[in-house]
């Protein structure tokens, strides 16, 4: 029997979440004066721009999922192996992103960029950017779960069993960490799929910008996007986690001692 | 506007090129962009000995010349033109249909400033917008800085003077008027004019598209204000001071109008432009039922501005959809979507306005007493409102 | 090179570090190179620039009225009000954040719990701008949902004088992914409080007060300090929400950057430089706030 304390905050958590979606569909299916009805989820549903842009955000977000753990995980893994010491810069670094107004960080990139002008309306500036776009949020789960598990222990383990670092960090520690890469994959899909600023200002047309775009012009548009939106993204995440599950992805499991 | 138009018929743009190909695309890309820029202008612009990406004017060729010029370009970017804003959806199709070339309209809710902004970002990329339409200080702002090209399009001499640059860099191409939108699912009882938005009945109704620093749309709103209050073009303060007081009363409610907003009640008053509030009157047909006014006491005139980006991507195509817009058939597309075009008073002499779309306007008493700001009133008013704003009406 | 620098800074104040080496063969440094560079490119040279922009003049001179522009009551007030705002939803989206978490994974709660509240974070974390807005006036506006149930059940929460379109407002709504985001972050070091060590202490007598202020606790802090930090920062750099939900009527410090940079009405970009150089002096003032309390806290899991 789960304690009462945390039946209470779950529910006041589930309350607060789900009470806004509600609201917001029964807005989505209002279509006429009294009327109830699914026009306005057809006609969304229905527009080629949904569905190219949706596809587009899409595959940015797999993008910078791929590109972001590449960069980071042996990072992040070396830093607290062999440099902790530059952990407070790269503290701060990692915050950085969230201070630099992505206008301003765009109007930078493009600037820096303009002599390679092929490579601005590539979309693969989009996911240079977003992996920068959600360092914080990268770094602190990678970080948080490299520390909760015994990195140091581990790599020496292996390493008398002579392993080499890239198999180490594939085969020992990558799969320790598994439940923070998701963490890490799950923030990321999200945020590239809300990011809205970077892509508007290079002007390629991702799903953000698109329900930006609905939402100022049309009446119940965007509450219709929101959901959809909202149940997409939840989808492309749930996929995410079953292929963790398939691949065997669990709990960091029990360690040699404690931390 | 009919619905039809916002989904299907327009066609905005795509370059979507896999991410998981990028290598391929790469070189794909670095292709088609150094041949597009290796010549500064794609050689399709230059025909029978004219570049067109020099020409200040069709000067005397035919029009057709241009046209074939603009086809062998292949396509045309725009940017900033939301489909049901002056009934651009309409235009970019009639002009895609007429002359087959391939429209990419990009970031439609873009400011003017994002506008400008994105001319010089992306310069030598095959997303430079080809021309804009923009605020007239951000036209002024644009010329200033090298970002347009001069051009006078055939009917150059229709233009009002006052809406147009002398060097013709950049040209008003519609105009509008502050009006009142009422949702009449939400109040019964429309207010008809200024003073009105005071009555008690209106707490918590009132509402502007934006922030007047910000949004070209309510700072009209607020000058629309101040002519009403004893202000003038040249004393925008009454404006201010009307809104804060509306504030403090409680009538004012402190979000932004969108057509989602006006239909759920948030403000079922908008004061915006005439072309958007008489837009979703005929796109929601009733449902709701929506009421536009024009305010009698404080008519303020507004109107953007067209320029070709010196740096166009497809230069003949951008004088080609200049000529388009100031022909007949475009200024009567714009007044379609209720947008009064620039050439309006031309088109009403030679009697080309249909009966039907005629109809459908506002009485043009309504336009009578409409003053339209100079650029210097504007920037003059525009730094009021900075300093004034916000102690004002936010009370910081 | 920057990084061997910073290095010896850090050495010189060996302060409980006596374990950690201090010479850093090279390869070390090697292995951290990429990210370096990248981060080099694509995140410092565009901050620099907004830096040196901050203290330019329109006609391109070195000045610092752009920032002494700040100062101003109007932007002083949106620094204020932005912080206020990022600092409350930042600590009641932490310890909300924290009970939720604790509450999914603790004994007797079905594991699918656990699994819907992280993917369903995953997703929250990110709504933000205008259906978020939407969402919340469909919910607290003059006519939402919540709003009429509770002019049913007698609470007329308009008359009491709330509106969605305050600071109040602003915050309720921004909790909608604050608190996701800590969920999402806190997890993984929630796991790492071994169930294990509460049996262990529970059989050396403790109790759960003793488990919570020996173990727990000063395990738990670090990374609940680092979330609070992302939390603020995560708030405090928001710009699509407050601007869909408020329209510049609340002063907050992004929406003046986006006005500034992007308004229909006048553009100085100098000025929005010096308004995000403001944010980054912030920012880094957090940070530093944040290092003495990461160093107490870890003072704390020594003993």
């Amino acid at each position: 029997m789960p304690p009462l304390w945390a039946i209470i905050w779950l529910v006041l958590g589930g309350l607060y979440f789900l009470v806004p979606l509600y609201a917001t569909a029964q807005f989505s299916f209002e279509t006429g004066s009294h009327g109830l009805g699914t026009s306005s989820y057809l006609s969304v549903l229905q527009s080629q721009d949904f569905i190219h842009d949706f596809v587009f955000s899409l595959e940015l977000a797999v993008g910078t999922v791929l590109l972001s753990s590449a960069l980071m995980v042996p990072t992040v893994y070396w830093i607290n192996l062999h440099i902790p010491q530059v952990r407070r810069v790269v503290e701060f670094i990692s915050i950085l992103p969230l201070v630099v107004p992505p206008v301003a960080l765009a109007v930078g990139v493009a600037h820096f960029f303009s002599f390679v002008p092929t490579l601005l309306t590539n979309p693969i500036i989009l996911v240079l950017a977003y992996v920068i776009i959600t360092l914080p949020f990268s770094y602190r789960s990678l970080d948080a779960g490299m520390r909760a598990i015994n990195f140091k222990v581990l790599t020496e383990a292996a390493q008398s069993l002579g392993a080499s670092w890239w198999r180490i960090m594939l085969f020992v520690i990558l799969p320790n960490i598994a439940a923070s890469v998701l963490a890490s994959s799950f923030l990321i899909v999200t945020i590239v799929m809300g990011e809205y600023t970077f892509a508007s200002l290079l002007l390629f047309n991702t799903f953000p910008v698109y329900i930006e775009y609905v939402g100022q012009t049309s009446a119940h548009g965007a509450a219709t996007l929101a959901l959809i939106s909202f149940a997409l993204t939840w989808l492309a995440i749930l996929g995410i986690a079953w292929i963790g599950s398939r691949i065997g992805i669990k709990q960091p499991s029990t360690t040699i001692g404690a931390r | 506007m009919e619905r039809e138009e916002l989904k299907g018929a327009l066609s905005r743009r795509n370059f979507m090129v896999k991410a998981t190909l990028a290598g391929v695309s790469l070189v794909g890309f670095g292709a088609l962009s150094s041949f597009l820029e290796a010549c500064g202008a794609a050689p399709s612009a230059t025909t029978k000995g004219i570049n067109w990406a020099k020409a200040t004017s069709l000067e005397g060729r035919p029009l057709s010349e241009l046209v074939s010029a603009a086809k062998k370009e292949g396509f045309l970017n725009v940017i900033a033109l939301p489909p049901n804003w002056a009934n651009y959806g309409t235009m970019i199709s009639t002009f895609q249909k007429k002359y087959g070339i391939k429209v990419n309209s990009f970031a439609p809710d873009d400011s003017s400033a994002q506008e400008n902004n994105a001319l010089s970002s992306l310069r030598g990329t095959s997303k430079e917008p080809d021309a804009v339409d923009v605020g007239p200080s951000f036209a002024v702002a644009g010329k200033k800085e090298g970002l347009y090209a001069p051009y006078k399009v055939a009917t150059w001499d229709t233009i009002p003077d006052y809406m147009k640059d002398p060097d013709s860099y950049w040209y008003g191409d519609y105009y509008g008027v502050i009006s009142f939108g009422t949702n009449l699912k939400y109040v019964s009882n429309p207010p008809k004019d200024w003073s009105d938005l005071e009555k008690p009945e209106y707490k918590g109704k009132v509402s502007i598209d934006g922030d007047p620093r910000t949004a070209a749309d309510a700072f009209a709103a607020v000058w629309a204000a101040a002519l009403a209050m004893g202000g003038s073009l040249d004393d925008i303060t009454p404006g201010i001071d009307f809104f804060a007081h509306l504030k403090k009363i409680g009538n004012l409610v402190p979000t932004d109008n969108y057509p989602a907003n006006i239909v759920n009640g948030t403000t079922p008053i908008a004061i915006k432009w005439d072309y958007l509030n008489l837009g979703y009157k005929y796109q929601w047909n009733g449902n709701p039922p929506y009421e536009v006014t024009i305010p009698p006491s404080g008519v303020l005139g507004g109107y953007y501005c067209q320029a070709i980006s010196a740096y166009a991507a497809t230069p003949a195509a951008a004088r080609l959809w200049e000529e388009f817009i100031y022909s007949d058939e475009g200024q009567i597309i714009y007044l379609a979507g209720f947008a009064h075009p620039a050439r309006y008073e031309d088109l009403v002499r030679r009697n080309k306005i249909p009966a039907s779309l005629a109809a459908k306007l506002p009485p043009a008493s309504a336009y009578a007493k409409a003053q339209f700001p100079t650029l210097a009133q504007t920037a003059k008013a525009a730094a009021v409102v900075q300093a004034q704003w916000g102690p004002k009406v936010l009370g910081a | 090179m920057s990084v061997v620098t910073e290095q010896k800074a850090v050495s010189v104040k060996p302060r409980g570090q006596e374990k950690i080496r201090f010479r850093l063969p090279s390869a070390a440094i090697l292995g951290v190179l990429p990210f370096f560079a990248y981060v080099a490119i694509l995140l410092v040279v565009p901050t620099l620039y907004l830096v040196v922009g901050a203290f330019q003049s329109q006609s391109g001179g070195f000045t610092i009225q752009n920032v002494t522009e700040l100062l101003q009551s109007q932007y002083l007030n949106a620094y204020l009000t932005s912080v206020e705002v990022s600092g409350i939803t930042a600590v009641v989206g932490a310890l909300f954040g924290l009970f939720v978490a604790a509450a999914a994974i603790s004994e007797g709660i079905p594991r699918w719990i656990r699994q819907l509240l992280s993917t369903f974070s995953g997703v929250a974390a990110n709504f933000a701008g205008i259906p978020l807005a939407f969402a919340f006036i469909a919910t607290l506006g003059l006519n939402g949902v919540a709003t009429i149930l509770l002019k049913d059940m007698g609470l007329d929460i308009y008359k009491m004088g709330f509106t969605l379109f305050s600071l109040a407002g602003l915050s309720i709504t921004y909790i909608y992914f604050q608190l996701p985001l800590m969920i999402l972050v806190i997890l993984p070091t929630l796991d790492g409080l071994r169930k294990e060590w509460h049996e262990a202490a529970a059989n050396l007598g403790a109790s759960r007060l003793q488990f919570w202020l020996h173990i727990g606790l000063p395990i738990l802090m670090p990374s609940f300090l680092a979330s609070l930090v992302l939390l603020f920062g995560n708030a405090f750099s928001a710009y699509a929400t407050p601007y869909a939900l408020t329209s510049g009527y609340l002063n907050i410090v992004t929406v003046l950057i986006g006005s500034v940079l992007n308004g229909n009405v006048t553009a100085s970009p100098q000025l929005g430089d010096a308004l995000a150089f403001g944010m980054i002096v912030i920012v880094a003032a957090t940070m530093f706030v944040y290092g003495i309390l990461q160093r107490r806290a870890e003072r704390w899991l020594r003993r």
